[in-house]
């Protein structure tokens, strides 16, 4: 475990070091936290870390006042701001003072790695993730993206629609798509990225062959979807917002298709299906991707299914 | 199409009178087939290619054939509806392509209706005769992407009255006397909400449509613009001309395809003929309407985080004031407006306040469609009258609950509504005595719940909702929501404590109090009224370790009643973990260290013989026993 960075979480909200805690150490992160910019500012200066989140409305010693003393005194530490007001004018200011990045407030567990991973390669001198897809994007692909760009750049509120066309293009949203957006419709990659961190919509990986949506709507929670998730889960091997290792599927949790009536419903790309049991969900993986329940003959996999219950 | 006048809309009406009406046109029989996304997900166009498989094959020539909205009967999917001239209307349900094939050959070429596939007539059928639809009035009735239908049944008229003969004030008036209140959830009056957006001044003004239908379990919206897509745009151009805009936005869920390319149809025709865009219908009158793409936040049915989000931002809510009567999008003054709101303005113009008054009680007037779901034997939209009691949709238009299970209780208005038991169930469905029950009327889903659900889940279940909704702005809501989904985690999972109820009571009275929308001022609702109508669940999993509903897995234990038990076998085959033993026609028995709670054997059990226990209890049944869920029960023994 020690072997990893060395993280500091600071924010006056107990809760954000928690989470933020549980989701970077199940990634081998090394990670502390600080409830506040003083005894943040103590513990960096004993111990000394790689990284530091920090909120930046913070009673008695605020965000900005430790960033400052970081660089002063520890400039070769990262660091990235943690914002619940992701305005203008506080992330311009923080920028200034030479932060990495930053997370809007509430982030999800993906885009805090994201940005940890991000932050620690930019630590490192290594090439940076988005620098490496930017090269790796096809030519057409790029062009595809400017086309939209052009055609909503005009109109006011164009971020949203420009970003869901560019989903459509690319298949998922990484940050060499977001800069380029945002250098397009002259917004500041920040914006467009708290717009992207916003919306369900929206994800910054990239889905697989087969996207699978669950639905979890009331009605189909009343009517037993949690035991379809959980199959679909096992048999995967995967958790919702993942995919595959084979890149084979993807799997979604969607609030509600308003299809109520066929609850509990899952909708596989663009077909819907209707009233499923466990069983049901894995005979229709099986559809796209037989080989991955139990080869063999359809029979085969009934038996196997009906076993395993 | 070309553009057309008011004298076009008469003449388009009288046309389809003769043509589509079944002897005048020619035809003999009309087949309309329902193809909502309920029905297409049922199989709707399979049974559709074999109707025109079969029409073809026999070369029958009489018969019209045509696809529609919704039938209403969503649970019954796919419906076909059957008009034959001097014959009566039957709709076949539960279709496949094979039924199709039979239908085709016995009623159409034979002359024999196959009454084992239809419904009962509709007379029959509390499930319709108790509906009253001015909502649904058109929808399964007539072909959402034909605008031609849509004026044959009196589309575009209001619009064409409200243009041409009424001043913004007369329709203002008109809509305020209606008494009609925003559908949306909060029952805001229509009229008012438009008077105050008509006296501000300035040169652009939004008239906008809320078509992102959050709330999990509800689908009344998606149903009418997939349906009557026509009934919505016309609803926004009458209310343009009240509040005096000329551009609009429907802001629609990415998640309902099938209403998005409707929509997006109906509005490219309705611009072709001249009923959208410049100078409608020659009066002069400008209205430019587009649709807005959704992506997936809940907190954007809050009207100042949906203008935000049309902008291009985060769907953050704002303080209020100012109104968006006064600044909304763009900082102009805007009115925002529910689906089902706006498809009943229409009517309201057309027949007048009193006729839509006729319906419904003084406060709440009119109809309010419900989207019925959950363990109910009618599941679908349903239309009915305000102020009618509950039990009546449940008990009578809901058919009452499904298989063996025992009413428990109904959710109303999703994650910021509650759940309504048993003894309340007379309450009559008018915002006010919905709200004095602790839940609210909202946007109509009505979620009917059996005693194999179990209240702390359910409340759980709400809170992740909102948790993870939480835009994240307020504290209060943001972490708030977070901390009694931990607590009530704790409760499920057979940490809770004694004071738990008590703390979950007073951080979501501090959460209601302090939160700045709609998201956070109603996010606690579920516990609250499940702890107010529950509490002896509550207590039950914290005191005894005991889920009576079985959903909890670390708080349930499931057991055979060796005296009900015919050893036939069932639970014994369905069991994933083979952890039931027990010789055929003797009792059987669960291998407790084996038992992974799956509930597999209390399904499959005809005779209920399986009961279920606390965690660990290893006493006698009968100390115990008592049904799954029932209420009041927190007298009986301990684990």
């Amino acid at each position: 475990m020690a072997a990893g960075p060395k993280i500091l979480i600071v924010d006056d909200e107990i809760v954000v070091i928690k989470s933020a805690r549980r989701v970077l150490e199940g990634e081998g992160y090394n990670v502390e936290g600080a409830l506040g910019g003083r005894e943040a500012l103590l513990k960096i200066e004993q111990n000394g870390y790689n990284l530091v989140f920090t909120d930046l409305k913070m009673p008695e010693v605020d965000g900005i006042t430790l960033i400052r003393w970081i660089r002063k005194n520890r400039p070769s530490t990262g660091i990235v701001i943690i914002t619940g007001y992701p305005s203008q004018d506080t992330i311009k200011e923080a920028l200034g003072l030479g932060i990495i990045d930053y997370v809007p407030k509430p982030f999800t567990p993906a885009v805090l790695l994201d940005v940890t991973r991000r932050a620690v390669q930019w630590l490192e001198g290594e090439k940076s993730e988005e620098a490496k897809v930017d090269e790796e994007f096809p030519p057409a692909m790029a062009a595809e993206l400017d086309r939209a760009v052009h055609e909503y750049r005009d109109k006011p509120g164009a971020l949203i629609p420009v970003l869901q066309r560019a989903q459509e293009i690319v298949g998922f949203l990484p940050p060499a798509v977001q800069k380029r957006i945002g250098r397009g419709l002259n917004i500041p990659p920040a914006e467009v990225h708290s717009v992207v961190s916003f919306y369900s919509f929206f994800t910054m990986k990239p889905r697989g062959d087969h996207n699978i949506r669950v639905c979890l709507g009331t009605a189909c929670y009343v009517r037993g979807i949690e035991g379809v998730l959980g199959k679909i889960k096992d048999a995967l091997h995967i958790d919702i917002g993942d995919t595959t290792g084979d890149k084979k599927f993807s799997l979604e949790g969607v609030r509600c298709l308003g299809a109520c009536g066929l609850a509990p419903v899952m909708v596989v790309d663009q077909e819907t299906f209707g009233s499923m049991t466990p069983k049901k969900a894995l005979k229709i993986l099986g559809r796209y991707a037989p080989a991955f329940v139990e080869p063999g003959p359809p029979e085969e996999i009934e038996e196997t299914v009906e076993k395993e219950g | 199409m070309s553009r057309l006048t008011t004298d076009d809309l008469l003449k388009i009406k009288q046309k389809y009178k003769e043509e589509f009406t079944l002897r005048e046109g020619g035809y003999r029989t009309k087949v309309t087939v329902h193809m909502g996304t309920c029905g297409i997900a049922a199989g709707a166009r399979e049974v559709m290619d074999a109707l025109m498989d079969e029409i073809a094959k026999n070369s029958i020539q009489n018969i019209l054939v045509a696809s529609s909205g919704c039938a209403g009967l969503c649970g019954r999917e796919p419906i076909a509806t059957v008009e034959e001239t001097g014959g009566e209307t039957i709709k076949y349900c539960d279709l496949n392509a094979e039924k199709m094939r039979k239908i085709v050959t016995e009623h159409f070429i034979e002359g024999k209706p196959l009454l084992d596939y239809a419904l009962p007539p509709w007379s029959d059928m509390p499930f319709f005769n108790l509906q009253e639809l001015r909502v649904l009035r058109n929808i399964g009735l007539m072909d959402p992407e034909n605008i031609e239908e849509y004026i044959a049944r009196d589309g575009y008229q209001a619009a064409a009255k409200a243009l041409i003969h009424m001043t913004p004030e007369e329709i203002i008036n008109v809509v305020k006397s209606s008494g009609l209140r925003g559908r949306g959830g909060a029952g805001f009056p229509t009229g008012l909400k438009w008077e105050f957006a008509s006296k501000v001044q300035s040169d652009v003004k939004f008239m906008l449509c809320n078509g992102d239908e959050g709330d999990p379990g509800a689908f009344m919206d998606r149903s009418v613009m997939e349906a009557d897509p026509h009934s919505v745009i016309e609803g926004m151009i009458i209310g343009a001309k009240a509040i005096g805009s000329h551009n609009g936005y429907i802001y629609v869920r990415a998640e309902y395809p099938l209403a998005v390319k409707r929509l997006q149809m109906a509005i490219d025709k309705a611009v072709e003929a001249g009923l959208l865009g410049e100078n409608i219908l020659g009066t002069g009158f400008d209205f430019g309407l587009e649709i807005y793409l959704g992506a997936g936040a809940f907190v954007c049915g809050e009207e100042t985080a949906l203008m935000r989000s049309i902008e291009g931002k985060r769907g953050m809510p704002r303080p209020r004031p100012p109104f968006p009567a006064h600044k909304g999008l763009w900082d102009k003054p805007s009115v925002l407006n529910n689906v089902e709101t706006l498809a009943q303005i229409s009517p309201v113009i057309l027949k007048g306040a009193d006729w839509y008054r006729s319906l419904g009680t003084e406060k709440s007037s009119g109809t309010k469609v419900f989207a019925l779901t959950g363990t109910i034997k009618n599941v679908g939209l349903v239309e009915v009258p305000m102020g009618i009691p509950l039990r009546t949709i449940i008990h009578d238009v809901g058919g009452g609950i499904k298989k063996r299970g025992k009413f428990k209780a109904v959710q109303l208005g999703g994650p910021s509504g509650g759940c309504v038991p048993e003894h309340l169930l007379d309450t009559p469905v008018t915002y006010e005595d919905i709200v004095a029950t602790g839940a609210i009327v909202g946007s109509g889903g009505m979620v009917v719940m059996d005693d194999n659900t179990c209240m702390v889940g359910m409340a759980k279940f709400f809170l992740e909702f909102t948790a993870d909704e939480s835009c994240g702005k307020c504290p209060p809501c943001r972490v708030g929501t977070r901390i009694l989904l931990d607590i009530l985690t704790d409760i499920a999972e057979g940490r809770g404590k004694e004071e738990d109820v008590v703390t979950l009571e007073d951080l979501s009275r501090d959460i209601i109090a302090t939160s700045l929308c709609g998201l956070g001022q109603t996010a606690p609702n579920p516990v609250l009224t499940t702890i107010k109508y529950f509490r002896d669940e509550y207590e039950s999993h914290i005191k005894h370790g005991w889920c009576k509903a079985g959903v909890c897995r670390d708080l349930c234990s499931f057991r055979i009643d060796e005296k009900l038990c015919t050893g036939c076998g069932a639970c014994l085959r369905g069991c994933p973990s083979k952890a039931i033993v027990g010789e055929k026609k003797q009792p059987h028995k669960i291998i407790q260290e084996l038992c992974v709670h799956c509930r597999s054997c209390y399904e499959a059990c005809k005779f209920r013989s399986i009961k279920i226990m606390p965690a660990g209890y290893e006493g006698d049944l009968s100390e115990l026993a008592e049904p799954a869920g029932a209420e009041s029960s927190t007298k009986k023994g301990e684990a």
